[in-house]
Parts: structure tokens; C-alpha cells; sequence
């Protein structure tokens, strides 16, 4: 059993709280969805594993079973480039959970007219391995659990 | 087995909501689906993780495999998918 922590501090929301149909209708896959503080802050990894794919806006770590967490930081804002984003690691870097990886500030994403909801998905996962969905309720990152995947 | 060689045309590459789609279309087939950029290793078109690592972008070409029946019916839509800006 996989333990999915908050990438970052907010509250849940659940998926139905994205405003982007790929997400809140679960095409890329199961998983829940953070809104996050309006504050500058530090995504962090969301399980122990390797950086499959670190874009400023978004991310993809693997653990050791080859389960793929994505996290996504607002929605649309691969249109951004970059913008107002900090990586902190590497593609192919070994990290723990809770690991320091995108420094942005979700005030400055819904200041641009984004929604800076931060969707936080197992890829590949069939709906009845995700348990213990965390919908609702203040979040910590790196410290409170989203969900688990069995 | 049916290959196609697309070129992406997505501004973002075949990344969150392209790869969904992509993925969501290549489950369709009853055999194997696989994609690869250029010339390189094929992965499973079937695994959104698999299809987001492979890093396509803008402008990329990739190359589509299907097995089985209807695989040409399957590629069709994935190469629409792949293609579409």
C-alpha cells in the first residue's frame, strides 16, 4: 500500500473541484485534488521514488513499484512557460517523500485567471486501488495522506 | 500490425490532457498499442505514465503501432488525437 501525501498545504477538494474535465472526470486517473494556500510555497514530492518528469508546472514522480503519481500546479498553466515557477530538483533524482520540488505562489497563478487547483493523480491506476480518498479538510504538504493505492 | 508516423501538433506536447486522451484511445484496442518518438524504444500507448514519460513534444514525430483487430480504425483516432493542435 502506496501512502500519497499532499504536495501542498490547502485543503482537499477532491477531483470534482477541478475545473478541467481531463481531471475532475478522472481521465488521467484516480487520485483527489488540493486548493492551495494563496501564499508563496514549496510543492514537495508526494511519495519516496524517482522524477520521471519535472515541468515548472507540473510533475510525475514513480515509485519503487513503478506506481506514477502526477501533480499538476493550476490548471492550464503549462500556458505560463515557466513563469513564476522554480524547479528545485532534476529529472532522474532520487527523492524521498516530502522532498522540496517547485517553489510558486498559486496567488500569482488565480491573479493571471487560472484556477491554481492542484490535482494530485495515480496514473494507471484502476479506480478500485485508490482508498481512503481525502476530499475535504485543511492539508499539510508533505505531512497529511491524500489517499492510498493499493 | 498497423504503424503510423504522426507529428505532434499539440502546443503542449503529448502531456496532461493529449496524453489522457491518447491513452484513453489506445486502451480501445484489443491487442497491443505502442508508441515511440522518432525511431526510439517503443512503450505501451496504453500507460498514461509510460506515454507522459516519453517526453513528445511540439513538433515531434512519433510513431504509432497497433495490433489486432480494428487497429486501423484505433489508429486512425490516434493519430487525430496526436495531430490536432
Amino acid at each position: 500500500m502506496l501512502e500519497v501525501l499532499s504536495p501542498v498545504p490547502g485543503n482537499a477538494t477532491g477531483l470534482a473541484g477541478v475545473p478541467d474535465p481531463v481531471f475532475s472526470q478522472g481521465m488521467v486517473g484516480p487520485g483527489t485534488a488540493v486548493d492551495p494556500e494563496r501564499a508563496p510555497q514549496t510543492a514537495v514530492a508526494p511519495i519516496a521514488g524517482t522524477i520521471v518528469k519535472l515541468h515548472p508546472h507540473a510533475f510525475v514522480i514513480a515509485g519503487a513499484d513503478g506506481k506514477g503519481v502526477l501533480v499538476h500546479l493550476g490548471i492550464d498553466t503549462v500556458d505560463l512557460k515557466g513563469e513564476g515557477f522554480e524547479t528545485l530538483a532534476a529529472e532522474g533524482d532520487a527523492v524521498e517523500a516530502g522532498a522540496p520540488l517547485v517553489r510558486w505562489n498559486p496567488a500569482e497563478v488565480e491573479q493571471g485567471g487560472r484556477s491554481p487547483a492542484v490535482p494530485v493523480v495515480a496514473l494507471d491506476a484502476p479506480k478500485d486501488t485508490v482508498l481512503d480518498t481525502v476530499e475535504s479538510g485543511a492539508v499539510q504538504a508533505g505531512a497529511t495522506a491524500l489517499f492510498a493505492w493499493r | 500490425m498497423a504503424e503510423r508516423r504522426v507529428k505532434v501538433e499539440s502546443e503542449v506536447g503529448l502531456h496532461a490532457r493529449p496524453a489522457a486522451l491518447f491513452v484513453e484511445a489506445a486502451s480501445k484496442a484489443p491487442g497491443e498499442a505502442t508508441v515511440a518518438k522518432g525511431d526510439g524504444a517503443p512503450v505501451s500507448a496504453k500507460s498514461i505514465l509510460a506515454v507522459m514519460g516519453l517526453d513528445v513534444r511540439h513538433g515531434d514525430e512519433i510513431t504509432i503501432r497497433v495490433d489486432g483487430e480494428d487497429a486501423d480504425t484505433v489508429l486512425d483516432r490516434l493519430a487525430e488525437i496526436a495531430g490536432a493542435a
